[in-house]
């Protein structure tokens, strides 16, 4: 009923004023155009990481080394800012798991120190360490890793016996080769890998420096093929771009899914909440390096890109179109308004942590037991968080989207069948 | 007697269907329930703190902790109470971790509430306790030890927080659900944004139900996860379920107010399964006939969501909002 007085408002409409149908279609094409231009920049800067690293394997120095790691800080900028794309799109959820799982139980890829432990309940391969060996036995069978390639990597290790916290690829398996485990606690200081990891011979430290060197150029290697692929499917024609523009309420569902499971499940809960109730290092996102403070505040700006139809690009290139925030505006201006003003107070928050974390005030240390200050900048982020979840919500509902319900609602994917 | 009542409430203030049912004769109940439960469970852990003594208590706080764990929203989400109450699932072996961090410390943190109130949510709650009182790493604890001290201090954790939620329920949360627009505290903008609230706290809690506390020991068909049942040390992992599915129904009928027989019929028959299904900690996951009937009880939780979709949440006219578990 709803649907027909929109169609026949549109209909009496289109004369004077630009019809509703058209408004969602270009704020979709705007929406695709973000993530199209955000995975190319995902792409770009791995692609400046894959030089980075080449440089530091060709002539291992505490210099490459420090570009390598300034490489990978950089590629994360547009990358996380894509992360508002991902529980809205099935194809891009599927797929995310092998360029951005996290947490890791990183004594699967390379040496850790004792304090780790071994193999656990939940991760009978938590210390497999793939760099030491060259052949295991993986869930009976016997792997042969003499070449450690992309494919060994994807196909065999990454998630090996079904385990999620097997990360054998993505940026994090990236971040731990060039940093390595973090092993200040809740003080300051990230991880603090030699660059003698990567020497060659003599001055090998650690141990097999070549395989660990191969491991680190394989998962260089998929982690731009993983970017290529995703790139294309957001170009002209590709799935990902057709997905939400070939069905406009399904399309601005996802875009507002994204935006709501990001905000509040993942980001306020799972990723920055856990991390202050448990008092753990090592849950913060990017742990080796310290960057976690980045990666929440470029998720913010990821939703906010989204909502607002822009995005700056790592080459200054800027995206601007159509938005959502003009089609909830049409439909209510008080909840735009509102939308609006919490997406813009959550990164003043997200803003602030950035600012402490940069001032010298680590992202773990904030985590420590008792540390008033610490908790209060993330509770306050968390806090926007999920006032800007209610926002979103209102959104839906304005748009009258709520009939369609959310990714991962299972229930919802087919409510009647009860009644057939 | 009660409907004139109920219709001159609504006049001067439009409270929709179910509302203060569900505060009323729902929430507030369910946590003054779990206050009991969890100060009944720190009295006595405070005479006596070895397992044998402490167990019952356990077992009566974790069965009144099911009776509102779902509604996740106000107090309990405050302060991040849902993880220190009750911190699963632990995919990271944190809680025996931080249990053994804590012990080998000798951590002064049990000596002191508002110490111990910082401590890290994987040493603290139902999950630690659970783990002190039943795993074997902590067998035969003695009287006047480090672990038994640390029981003690974990009971009156919990029954501090259960007596700070259950009153700001009382004090705030009930009133803020029932006169919403009458509120400072702006979180709801109408009655409507009420009921999708416990709306989405029931569709969320069967989705934790079937995707979460089953799905997880099921693992995949080559690689059950037997170990992964929650609350499997207690052999509580299937009456946490059906304990879980008794809860929701009465927030089901609390919430709808014409009958929902299609709800009603669909809880029966997954409780009917629960109360039929005698594994207790889903170890049958990897067997194919045990493992069969682990996923009827799946479906049968999966029956009850869409039955709930369909008919609850088309008389309410509400979808279910975002929840917790969104995200990974």
């Amino acid at each position: 009923m709803i649907r027909t007085l929109t169609a026949s408002l549109a209909m009496t409409t289109a004369l004077t004023l630009p019809a509703a149908a058209q408004d969602r279609a270009a704020v979709l094409e705007t929406y695709a155009d973000i993530a199209e231009a955000a995975y190319g920049d995902s792409l770009s800067t791995a692609q400046d990481l894959a030089t980075a690293i080449e440089a530091l394997l060709a002539d291992p120095s505490d210099r490459t080394l420090a570009e390598a790691r300034a490489a990978w800080i950089r590629a994360r900028v547009p990358y996380q800012q894509t992360e508002a794309f991902r529980f809205g799109n099935p194809i891009v959820d599927d797929w995310e798991g092998k360029v951005n799982a996290w947490p890791l139980d990183e004594g699967l890829i390379d040496y850790v120190d004792a304090t780790y432990g071994g193999a656990t309940d939940e991760n009978a391969y938590a210390a497999l360490n793939v760099v030491a060996n060259p052949t295991f036995t993986l869930s009976g069978e016997e792997i042969d890793a003499a070449e450690i390639t992309p494919e060994l990597i994807s196909d065999r290790l990454h998630e090996a016996d079904e385990v999620e916290a097997n990360v054998a690829s993505g940026y994090h398996a990236i971040e731990f080769l060039l940093w390595g485990q973090d092993l200040n606690g809740v003080e300051h200081g990230a991880g603090d890998r030699p660059y003698t990891d990567y020497a060659q011979g003599d001055d090998c430290t650690n141990g097999n420096c070549d395989r660990r060197a191969a491991y680190l150029t394989a998962a260089t290697d998929l982690l731009i093929s993983d970017l290529e692929w995703m790139t294309r499917q957001w170009a002209e024609g590709g799935d990902a771009r057709m997905a939400v523009t070939s069905d406009e309420a399904a399309g601005l569902t996802a875009m507002l899914t994204g935006m709501g499971s990001l905000s509040y499940g993942e980001q306020a809960g799972e990723r920055m909440k856990l991390g202050v109730m448990l008092n753990d290092p090592e849950e913060e996102h990017d742990c080796f390096s310290d960057n976690t403070h980045n990666s929440h505040f470029y998720d913010g700006l990821g939703i906010h890109n989204v909502y607002f139809g822009q995005y700056v690009g790592v080459d200054g290139t800027v995206i601007n179109g159509p938005s959502l925030s003009e089609l909830v505006a049409a439909a209510d201006p008080e909840v735009d308004a509102a939308l609006q003003a919490d997406l813009n107070a959550t990164m003043v928050k997200l803003g602030q942590l950035k600012a402490a974390a940069e001032g010298g005030f680590s992202y773990d240390q904030m985590l420590a037991r008792g540390d008033e200050g610490g908790e209060a900048i993330i509770m306050a982020a968390v806090d926007a968080l999920v006032q800007q979840t209610r926002s979103i919500e209102r959104a839906v509902t304005a748009l009258e989207l709520d009939r369609i319900g959310f990714e991962g609602s299972d229930s919802l994917d087919n409510p009647n069948a009860v009644f057939q | 007697m009660i409907r004139p009542l109920v219709l001159l409430l609504c006049l001067a203030s439009p409270l929709q269907a179910g509302v203060r049912e569900a505060v009323e004769d729902h929430a507030l109940p369910a946590f003054a329930g779990f206050t009991a439960g969890a100060q009944a469970l720190a009295d006595t852990a405070a005479q006596d703190c070895t397992a044998e003594a402490v167990r019952p208590a356990f077992h009566a706080a974790f069965d009144a902790w099911l009776g509102a764990s779902h509604l996740s929203f106000g107090p309990v989400e405050q302060q991040g109470r849902n993880l220190a109450i009750a911190f699963w699932p632990d995919t990271r072996g944190m809680v025996p971790a931080a249990l053994a961090r804590l012990i080998a410390d000798a951590d002064a943190a049990i000596d002191d509430p508002a110490a111990f109130a910082e401590v890290s949510v994987a040493a603290r709650g139902l999950f630690a306790l659970e783990h002190l009182l039943y795993d074997p790493a902590y067998k035969g604890y003695a009287e006047g030890s480090y672990t038994c001290r640390l029981v003690a201090a974990t009971a009156t954790d919990l029954a501090r927080m259960a007596a700070e939620v259950e009153t700001e329920w009382r004090e705030t949360e009930a009133p803020l659900l029932l006169d919403p627009a009458g509120s400072a505290d702006r979180r709801y903008l109408s009655e409507k944004e009420v009921q999708q609230q416990f709306y989405t706290a029931l569709q969320a809690a069967l989705e934790f139900d079937a995707d979460t506390r089953i799905a997880r020991p099921l693992g995949t068909f080559d690689r059950p996860r037997p170990t992964r049942a929650e609350a499997r040390r207690s052999g509580r992992s299937l009456r946490n379920v059906t304990l879980s599915l008794e809860a929701l129904r009465d927030l089901a009928r609390a919430l709808s107010d014409q009958p929902i027989p299609v709800t009603e019929a669909a809880f029966a028959t997954a409780l009917e399964t629960a109360a039929d299904l005698d594994d207790p900690v889903f170890a049958g996951v990897e067997d194919p006939a045990g493992r069969l009937k682990v996923e009827i009880l799946q479906q049968r939780i999966d029956a009850v969501a869409a039955a709930v979709a369909g008919e609850i949440g088309d008389q309410l006219g509400v979808t279910e909002g975002f929840n917790s578990a969104d995200g990974d």
